[in-house]
């Protein structure tokens, strides 16, 4: 048939040179839509034997909302040893068994040896003695929009495929991964090839969406001339992998970009999470990328499309600016970007006055077996570097610090009295316990100052001071220690009350000798419906403090937000939204709200939370869960057994939960 | 009083099957020589000389999402109406428009639900109409038109919509017990057009020279891969009881319902025990297997996975026993196992029960 089509296309070529074009030009277009029906039903004829049906036993009933088929799926021939790759859609119910029907009718039984996370594919191997037939592919650079494009299945009959035209609508579709068709694309024929008028392969049939990566993705959109195809080309070149058992995933740069808008914004890194390749290579958050495999790249749609095609383990040659500086480095994609955690030294420092003529950073407390302790670091240890970088302020310790990891092997230099002893230590996690007795954090009596001592112009108001301002409603109490001096960093507790509002005296009373004690601000809101919080109450939250940081010398490392029940939840919902200032949330008696969206741990941003649980109430497992969301994202979480019943603190415990506080400066 | 239509009525399906014919042998010898001639039945022409045939059918429904409208075709000159049957046609007021506009009261002589069909007939003269008696072939790749007032989108003298595809396969509707819901089961033109949509059924579906393949059918979901299906149901099977009602000796006969047999297999019987069915779709695996019955002696063994009875695939436990239960116990059958990685046929004699001794 297709030979005698050629002889058709040449004798019309001659024709066309001997006689007037006119004439033949209507008796080609007549006879077109015949010789068009032989040519599919040619093409379908020539794939057909490298189409095979696939069917199933046992497996889910149904993944997620959806009702999974039981159905026969296709699958395409793609070795002549017996490797088949299909449609990852047609295994989401993760059957037990798989058989292969041949176009014979032969039946084999299949195992699947690999997925293809990124082109959502799998890859089955049935083990034959005969040689199987092979499809012909389409390069991908021979693709043209706009040629004919014919879907194939083999789920109807076993005896004869099932068959879907239309054209090629787009290629290097899905981020650059998929060609696109409007011919019938559905369960019907997903895991089957699309193929060219000739009958040779152009990609095999999935289902795909350009905002989701799963197996379901996609489906949605069967049969409404949106399908997609993922080139054969590109199926070929993995298939060595793919046969060995090795499953393939997208490639990650490890970074989250600044703003929603793909197609306006330029791809500014908002964030790059430290254990990211993006972050190994040197790629900061504020870093601009300009250039990625190299193509010009000036807004995040573009980068998105080099991305896309390119699976974990491979190399993108990536180009940032930063300032007028220019970083150009190769970065390999990663497979899975782990939560960054956060390192852990195992001392507490002590905090010097300002002025205090102190050089270097001296050790307060030594957490017990920490990595400190077994390095052989003691209380009053003057720090004098660490990990290579000299040490004047605790600010040295504490940047260097984002920079390591946990299981970091480091050096410290240790001045002790006249000795100087080099230590090596292996870095830990953040411990989740509170340590019992602290020493004091700071020298007792003021020393005199080196510089010019404090201006002798207004000294803040202390005790008692109510703050209000006028964009909001809410009123708020402040509390300040009598004692309080400018000189020193103090703490602030951000106490959200439970609703029935906030009962000052009581608060006071507990608080005032807390404040007194360990050099802590109390600050309290009052919700405006003294009945519940809102969750936009945050914003007030956030305005009050921000009004005592600029008023108070704070610590940044033991800002907290502490609440009971309702004002719990609201404590995580502040923590969360504003994690660049607020270092620890404390919650009694509330879970973390289930909708609220978990950031990434950040080096610069440390949070840390509290919780106290009861055990035989109707939230113990929804705090459980809050618990352990929190932990899968590496956020180290204290937990307070409280016994059955939820209850507020007793005070031993909230001397405990103070020395929590104290100890949020940990290094 | 059927096929009394002149000849020359008919003669233009047939003379466009002629020129195709003669289309195919000159060009198979070659010959880019026969120009105009075969431009006569393009299938632009081909829609304008059907449009005609189709009709536009209105009746009860209207409430509940129930369209209150239909297709249909002509199939003869004085006016026989070929439709689908349903509950458009359950009123005693059926109006049939036809492309010109002409609106006429129609009587439902009878109807085939077995075939979900029905024959109008309204009172009219010297119709265009569609020739039940041509019969042509068509299969997978078939370029194929369908024309319905798909959605009602058509009203008064505007003609009926027209979709292009192709056939997708012939298969039948039957291939499993409860994969389609719908009282045909037979051989059906699965299309890749969108074609099966509210008010479509009972349109016509033709070939690209205009000649009549199939009468399109209702909305049907599958329920093995729970998609839409769209598709049409050949001439072939359909003339026997359209010629009948035509000729008034249509008796319908009452649909058989697929009973279970009185002696059918069974898992004891057999001396079958699977494992636990605890899972939604547990698969068939053989827990165990009775000494002395009729799986031992057909070389069943513990842990075979039964993925076959007879042609049939089982995906569980549950499918399993609902297979044996459809099939009497009155000879063999065959069982396909997966043991490791190799697939086993073996046949268990269905008279062998008395042997069986009870552990």
């Amino acid at each position: 048939m297709k030979q005698r089509m050629r002889r058709m296309n040449i004798l019309a070529a001659v024709l066309i040179g001997q006689f007037a074009i006119g004439s033949l030009g209507s008796a080609a277009a007549e006879g077109l839509p015949l010789r068009e029906e032989r040519a599919i039903k040619a093409a379908l004829a020539r794939v057909s034997p490298a189409v095979v049906r696939i069917e199933t036993v046992g497996g889910l009933e149904r993944v997620g909302q959806l009702l999974v088929g039981t159905g026969p799926t296709t699958g395409l021939i793609v070795s002549p040893d017996g490797f088949i790759v299909s449609s990852a859609f047609n295994f989401v119910q993760k059957p037990d068994s798989i058989l292969v029907t041949l176009e014979g009718g032969s039946r084999r039984a299949a195992r699947l040896v690999a997925t293809d996370h990124s082109r959502m594919l799998v890859l089955l191997k049935v083990d034959t003695d005969a040689k199987l037939p092979m499809p012909e592919f389409v390069p991908e650079g021979e693709m043209r929009v706009g040629q004919w494009a014919l879907a194939v299945g083999r789920t109807f009959e076993q005896s004869q495929p099932n068959l879907s035209v239309g054209i090629v609508s787009a290629v290097g579709r899905i981020w650059g991964k998929a060609i696109q068709t409007d011919a019938k694309i559905s369960p019907n024929n997903y895991g089957g090839p699309l193929v060219d008028i000739a009958g040779r392969v152009l990609g095999v049939l999935v289902p795909m969406s350009p905002q989701a990566n799963a197996e379901m993705a996609g489906v949605e959109w069967y049969d409404s001339g949106i399908g997609f195809a993922i080139p054969l080309e590109t199926v070929m070149r993995v298939l060595p992998k793919l046969a060995q058992g090795q499953d393939l995933h997208p490639g990650l740069l490890g970074i989250s970009l600044k703003g929603a808008d793909l197609f306006g914004e330029p791809a500014l890194i908002a964030a790059a999470r430290a254990t990211g390749p993006a972050y190994r290579a040197g790629f900061r958050a504020g870093d601009t990328i300009v250039e990625a495999g190299g193509q010009a790249v000036s807004r995040q749609a573009q980068l998105k499309h080099q991305l896309g095609r390119l699976y974990s383990g491979e190399k993108i040659h990536v180009v940032a600016t930063r300032g007028d500086q220019r970083l150009d480095r190769d970065v390999e994609l990663a497979e899975k970007i782990e939560p960054y955690e956060f390192p852990f030294l195992g001392i507490l420092p002590m905090r010097p006055w300002a002025g205090e003529k102190a050089a270097g950073l001296v050790v307060r407390y030594v957490y017990p077996d920490s990595p400190a302790a077994i390095a052989g670091i003691k209380p009053g240890d003057r720090i004098a570097s660490f990990a290579g970088q000299a040490v004047e302020q605790v600010d040295a310790v504490v940047q260097k610090l984002q920079t390591l990891a946990p299981d970091e092997k480091i050096q410290i230099e240790v001045r002790r009295g006249d000795e100087t002893l080099l230590l090596q230590a292996t870095l830990g996690r953040l411990p989740e316990s509170v340590p019992g007795e602290l020493p004091p954090a700071h020298a007792l009596v003021a020393p005199a100052a080196a510089d010019a001592p404090p201006a002798d112009g207004e000294q803040p108001q202390v005790g008692i001071v109510p703050l209000k301002v006028p964009e909001f409603e809410n009123e708020c109490l402040v509390y300040v220690p009598e004692s309080y001096s400018p000189r020193l960093a103090y703490g602030v507790v951000i106490w959200l009350h439970a609703p029935g509002g906030l009962k000052q005296d009581e608060l006071l009373e507990l608080w005032k000798p807390l404040c007194e004690q360990h050099d802590l601000i109390l600050l309290a809101p009052k919700s405006a419906d003294r009945t519940k919080w809102q969750p936009t109450e945050a914003r007030f939250v956030r305005r009050m403090l921000e009004d005592v940081t600029k008023r108070y010398t704070t610590d940044p490392a033991r800002i907290v937000v502490h609440g009971h029940e309702g004002g719990a939840a609201l404590a995580y919902l502040v923590g969360l939204a504003y994690a660049d200032v607020v270092r620890g949330v404390a919650a009694v008696d509330a879970p973390l709200p289930r909708l609220v969206q978990l950031p990434e741990t950040d080096p610069v941003n440390r949070l840390a939370f509290y919780t106290t649980l009861a055990t035989k109430t109707e939230t113990t497992a929804a705090v459980e869960a809050g618990i352990q969301r929190l932990r899968e994202m590496k956020y180290p979480v204290t937990v307070k057994n409280v016994g059955e019943q939820g209850r507020y603190l007793t005070s031993e415990e909230l001397d405990e939960l103070v020395r929590w506080f104290d100890t949020l400066d940990r290094l | 009083m059927i096929h009394t239509s002149p000849a020359s009525r008919r003669t233009r399906p047939r003379r466009g099957r002629a020129f195709a014919a003669l289309a195919l042998v000159v060009a198979a010898l070659g010959g880019s020589l026969v120009p105009q001639v075969m431009a006569v039945d393009s299938p632009t022409q081909a829609i304008e000389a059907n449009q005609p045939k189709m009709v536009k059918i209105y009746g009860a429904g209207g409430v509940r999402g129930l369209e209150s409208y239909q297709s249909g075709f002509l199939v003869s000159e004085q006016g026989h109406i070929l439709t689908a049957w349903s509950y458009v046609l359950d009123t005693d007021y059926i109006t049939a428009v036809l492309s010109d506009g002409r609106k006429f009261e129609a009587k439902l002589l009878n109807a085939d639900p077995r075939l979900e069909l029905a024959v109008l007939k309204i009172e009219a003269e010297d119709l265009a109409f569609f020739d039940l008696a041509a019969s042509v072939p068509a299969d997978s790749g078939s370029r194929v038109w369908a024309y319905s007032n798909l959605f009602g989108v058509a009203a008064g003298d505007e003609p009926a919509s027209v979709q292009h595809g192709i056939i997708a396969v012939k298969t039948r509707l039957d291939a499993r017990r409860g994969t389609f819901e719908t009282p045909y089961h037979g051989p059906v033109y699965v299309l890749d057009a969108m074609t099966n949509n509210p008010g479509a059924a009972g349109g016509a579906l033709t070939n690209q020279n205009g000649e009549l393949l199939g009468m399109l059918g209702k909305e049907l979901r599958n329920a093995q891969n729970n998609i839409w299906l769209n598709y049409a149901i050949p001439i072939d099977e359909l003339r026997g009881s359209v010629q009948q009602i035509l000729e008034g000796k249509f008796r319908p006969t009452e649909e058989q319902a697929q009973v279970k047999p009185q002696d059918a297999f069974d898992l004891a019987q057999l001396g079958l025990v699977l494992v636990p069915d605890v899972l939604e779709l547990t698969p068939p695996y053989v827990e165990e297997v009775r000494d002395a019955s009729a799986a031992e002696t057909a070389g069943i063994r513990p842990d075979d996975l039964v993925v076959f009875v007879g042609d049939h695939l089982v995906h569980s436990c549950k499918g399993l026993r609902e297979e044996l239960a459809h099939i009497e116990r009155d000879g063999k059958l065959r069982i396909v196992l997966l043991r490791g990685q190799e697939l086993v046929e073996v046949e268990v004699n269905g008279q062998a029960q008395g042997e069986a001794t009870q552990p």
